[in-house]
C-alpha cells in the first residue's frame, strides 16, 4: 500500500506546486510540479507508466510539432485519451508532470530531450520511440552529436520496443543497429551536414548518390517505407507520427498528413510589437535556422539571439548559417548576443543594426509608425519564451522548460 | 604581394562549430586593405597545396579528427607548407593534430604532424567546456583574448615553447599545473603557427589575432576601423567579469 500511496501525494503535492508558481507569475508551473513529484517519489516515472502505452520522440530537431501531430492522430483514430506533453518540457520532470496529470490515460505521447532518452525508456518501458534526427546542437552540453549517438547505441538493446526511425541519417541508423523491432522510414536521402565519416566505423561516408554508403555495411538494411522525397521538415516528421500511430492501432485517414502540415505551428507566433504584427519563427540550431531564414518573405528583419543553457551557451553555430537570403533586406539584432549576430552579418555584407529590445528593434525598422512594410523576426529558444511570455503578461517567467 | 591564398582544409571533417568563420574573418580584414584574397576548399582525400600562405584547421570529433591527421600525414602538403613559411591557425582537434602527439580512437597514443612541439593526452577529468579568457603572450595582440572551449583533450607545450597566452578563466590547455610564470597556459604559438582551444570563429571574437596571422605573411597593414568588430570583440572581453 505504501507504493501507491506515496505516489498520489507525490502527486498531489506536485499539483499544489505547481498551482502556487503560476500564482507567483513564474510560469506554468509543469517543470515544479514534475520536480515535487519526483522528489518525493523517485519512482514516481515508471508507476505512473505501469498499464499504459507510452509513445516516446526525441531527436535534435521537430519533436515538439511531431509529438503534437502523433498525440492528434492517436485521439482522432482510436477510441482512447491521449495525454501528451504541450509545452515543451521534455526531461525527466516535465514528464512526470504529463503523467501525473490524467493517470487513466491509456495512450502517452511524450517528447524527451535526447540525453535524457536512455533514462526515459529504462523508466517507461514504451511501446514505440519515434526517432526524428541528430545534428549539431547545444553542444557546449551534448559534447559531440557522436556521443549522442553512442549512448543511444548501447542503450537501445532490448527487443520491447519498436523503433520508428528517419533512416537518412546514419547516426539513428547507427544508434538503432543493436535494437530487436525498428521501421525504417526513407525520404529517399539527403546529405547530412555532420556525418562526413560513418558513426560506426569512422571511415569518410560515400555520400556521391545522395545517400549514403560505407564499407562497414552501415544503412545497407532497407525502409519498409519510402516517403516522397520532397517533404519539409514538418511533413517528414508527420510521415513518422503517422507510422507510429499505426503501430499503436490507430486508423489513420489518407489525407492527414497533408492536413497535419498544412496548420503545422511550426514554432510561429504573431507578436503584437510597438502596434505592428511580427511573424516571429522559433530556431534553434544551425538546421532549423537555415529552415526558418529560407521562409522569410518580409525585406525587414529582426533576429534575437541569447546564449542561455537552452540556446546552447556557444553561439559559434552562427557561422555555421548561410544568411544570403538576407542581403538586400533590412536587419536589426537584439538578445543578449546581437553583437555575435551583427558581426556575423556585417561580415557576410548584409544591411544590419543592433538594438537594445525586441520592441526597440521593430521601431528602428518601422520608424514608429503603424502599417508599415511588414516584419518577420527569428528568435533563439529562449528570446522566443520571452517574447511568449511578455505576451502572456508573465514577468519573470521562468518558462515551462527544464534547464 | 599578388595575392593572399588562404586554404580552409577538411571542413566536413574539422569544422564542428563555426570554424569557416575564421576564413571568413580573414578575407574580410584582408580585403578592407584592398588585398586580393583567395580562398581554396580542400575535401578529404583531395591533394592539400603547398603553395597556400595562410591554413585553417577547425574542430572535429574524435573519429573524423583521426582520419584528418591520417589524411595529412600521408600528403605531407601542410608541412611542406610551413616548411616553405606558411602560417596556420589550428583550432580545437587542429591543435591537437599538429603537435607531437595524441591519442588516437581508440585512445593509443600516435604522432601527431609535429609542426609544433605539444602533447596531448586524454584524462577522466571533466570535458573543458565554457568561456575562455586568455592574456596573450605577445602585447601586440591586444589585452585579452576570449573564445569558447569545448574539449576532452589536454595539451602540455614543450618548455621552449611559447603559449599563446596564459589563461584568465576557463581552461586553456587544460593542465591543473600553471608552468614556470606561475600560470596556466592556452594555445602555442610558434613562427607562423598558431593553435588554440578557443575554438570555432576564434578570428571573429579576436580581430587583432586575425591582423596578425595576415601581418605575419603580407607585412604591416593599414588601421582599419570595423564598428560590428570592435563592439563585439569588447563584449565578449567584458564579460569575463560575468
Amino acid at each position: 500500500m505504501l507504493g501507491p500511496l506515496r505516489l498520489s501525494l507525490a502527486a498531489r503535492a506536485g499539483a499544489l506546486a505547481s498551482q502556487l508558481s503560476q500564482a507567483a507569475g513564474k510560469g506554468r508551473g509543469e517543470t515544479i510540479q514534475g520536480r515535487v513529484i519526483l522528489g518525493l517519489d523517485p519512482d514516481a516515472l515508471s508507476k505512473l507508466a505501469v498499464g499504459r502505452d507510452i509513445i516516446l520522440v526525441s531527436g535534435t530537431n521537430g519533436k515538439t510539432t511531431t509529438t503534437a501531430f502523433l498525440a492528434r492522430i492517436l485521439a482522432e483514430g482510436t477510441d482512447e485519451n491521449v495525454s501528451t506533453s504541450e509545452f515543451g518540457a521534455n526531461m525527466s520532470a516535465g514528464i512526470a508532470t504529463v503523467l501525473a496529470a490524467r493517470p487513466r490515460n491509456r495512450y502517452v505521447v511524450l517528447e524527451c530531450d535526447e540525453l535524457y532518452l536512455p533514462a526515459m525508456c529504462e523508466a517507461l518501458d514504451p511501446k514505440v520511440v519515434v526517432l526524428l534526427n541528430l545534428s549539431r546542437d547545444q553542444l557546449h552540453r551534448t559534447g559531440e552529436v557522436r556521443k549522442v549517438a553512442n549512448l543511444w547505441r548501447s542503450s537501445f538493446t532490448g527487443d520491447e520496443m519498436t523503433f520508428v526511425i528517419n533512416r537518412d541519417d546514419p547516426f539513428l541508423e547507427y544508434a538503432v543497429a543493436d535494437a530487436g523491432h525498428v521501421l525504417r522510414v526513407t525520404f529517399g536521402g539527403r546529405k547530412h551536414p555532420d556525418a562526413a565519416t560513418c558513426p560506426n566505423c569512422s571511415e569518410l561516408l560515400d555520400w556521391s548518390q545522395s545517400d549514403y554508403r560505407c564499407s562497414c555495411g552501415l544503412g545497407t538494411l532497407s525502409a519498409q517505407i519510402r516517403a516522397d522525397q520532397r517533404l519539409s521538415g514538418p511533413g517528414r516528421n508527420a510521415v513518422l507520427a503517422i507510422e507510429a500511430a499505426r503501430l499503436m492501432g490507430a486508423v489513420v485517414p489518407v489525407n492527414v498528413q497533408t492536413d497535419l502540415t498544412a496548420e503545422a505551428p511550426d514554432r510561429v507566433a504573431n507578436y503584437q510589437v510597438s502596434g505592428n504584427q511580427v511573424k516571429t519563427r522559433l530556431a534553434k540550431n544551425p538546421e532549423s535556422w537555415r529552415e526558418s531564414l529560407a521562409q522569410i518573405s518580409a525585406s525587414k528583419v529582426v533576429l534575437s539571439v541569447n546564449a542561455r543553457g537552452i540556446d546552447g551557451r556557444d553561439t559559434s553555430w552562427l557561422w555555421d548559417v548561410d544568411y544570403t537570403s538576407l542581403v538586400g533586406k533590412q536587419v536589426v539584432c537584439t538578445g543578449e548576443r546581437r553583437r555575435d549576430v551583427a558581426y556575423r552579418l556585417s561580415v557576410q555584407g548584409i544591411d544590419v543594426a543592433v538594438a537594445d529590445s525586441f520592441a526597440l528593434a521593430v521601431e528602428v525598422l518601422t520608424g514608429k509608425g503603424l502599417d508599415s512594410e511588414p516584419v518577420e523576426a527569428i528568435a533563439s529558444y529562449t528570446a522566443f519564451q520571452d517574447l511568449a511570455a511578455e505576451a502572456l503578461g508573465l514577468h519573470n517567467a521562468t518558462t515551462g522548460l527544464d534547464r | 604581394m599578388s595575392k593572399l591564398s588562404i586554404v580552409r582544409l577538411y571542413h566536413d571533417l574539422l569544422g564542428t562549430y563555426g570554424d569557416q568563420g575564421n576564413a571568413e574573418v580573414l578575407m574580410h580584414r584582408a580585403r578592407a586593405r584592398r588585398l586580393d584574397v583567395d580562398i581554396i576548399e580542400i575535401a578529404p582525400n583531395e591533394h592539400v597545396p603547398t603553395s597556400g600562405d595562410i591554413y585553417l584547421l577547425g574542430g572535429g570529433e574524435d573519429g573524423p579528427q583521426a582520419i584528418a591527421l591520417d589524411m595529412l600525414r600521408k600528403d605531407s602538403g601542410l608541412n611542406r607548407a610551413v616548411g616553405n613559411g606558411a602560417a596556420v591557425l589550428a583550432v580545437c582537434a587542429g591543435f591537437q593534430l599538429i603537435g607531437t602527439s595524441l591519442p588516437d580512437r581508440e585512445g593509443n597514443i600516435v604522432a601527431g604532424l609535429g609542426l609544433v612541439e605539444a602533447a596531448t593526452i586524454y584524462t577522466d577529468d571533466p570535458r573543458c567546456v565554457g568561456e575562455l579568457f586568455v592574456t596573450p603572450a605577445d602585447d601586440s595582440l591586444g589585452p585579452l583574448l576570449t573564445g569558447f572551449e569545448n574539449h576532452q583533450g589536454r595539451t602540455q607545450i614543450g618548455s621552449t615553447m611559447q603559449p599563446l597566452g596564459w589563461v584568465e578563466s576557463g581552461f586553456g590547455n587544460g593542465l591543473h599545473q600553471a608552468d614556470s610564470s606561475g600560470k596556466i597556459p592556452e594555445g602555442i604559438i610558434h613562427g607562423k603557427v598558431i593553435g588554440t582551444y578557443m575554438h570555432g570563429p576564434v578570428l571573429a571574437r579576436n580581430p587583432q589575432l586575425a591582423d596578425h596571422l595576415i601581418q605575419s605573411v603580407v607585412g604591416s597593414l593599414a588601421s582599419f576601423d570595423d564598428p560590428f568588430a570592435e563592439a563585439f570583440a569588447q563584449e565578449r572581453r567584458d564579460a569575463i567579469r560575468g
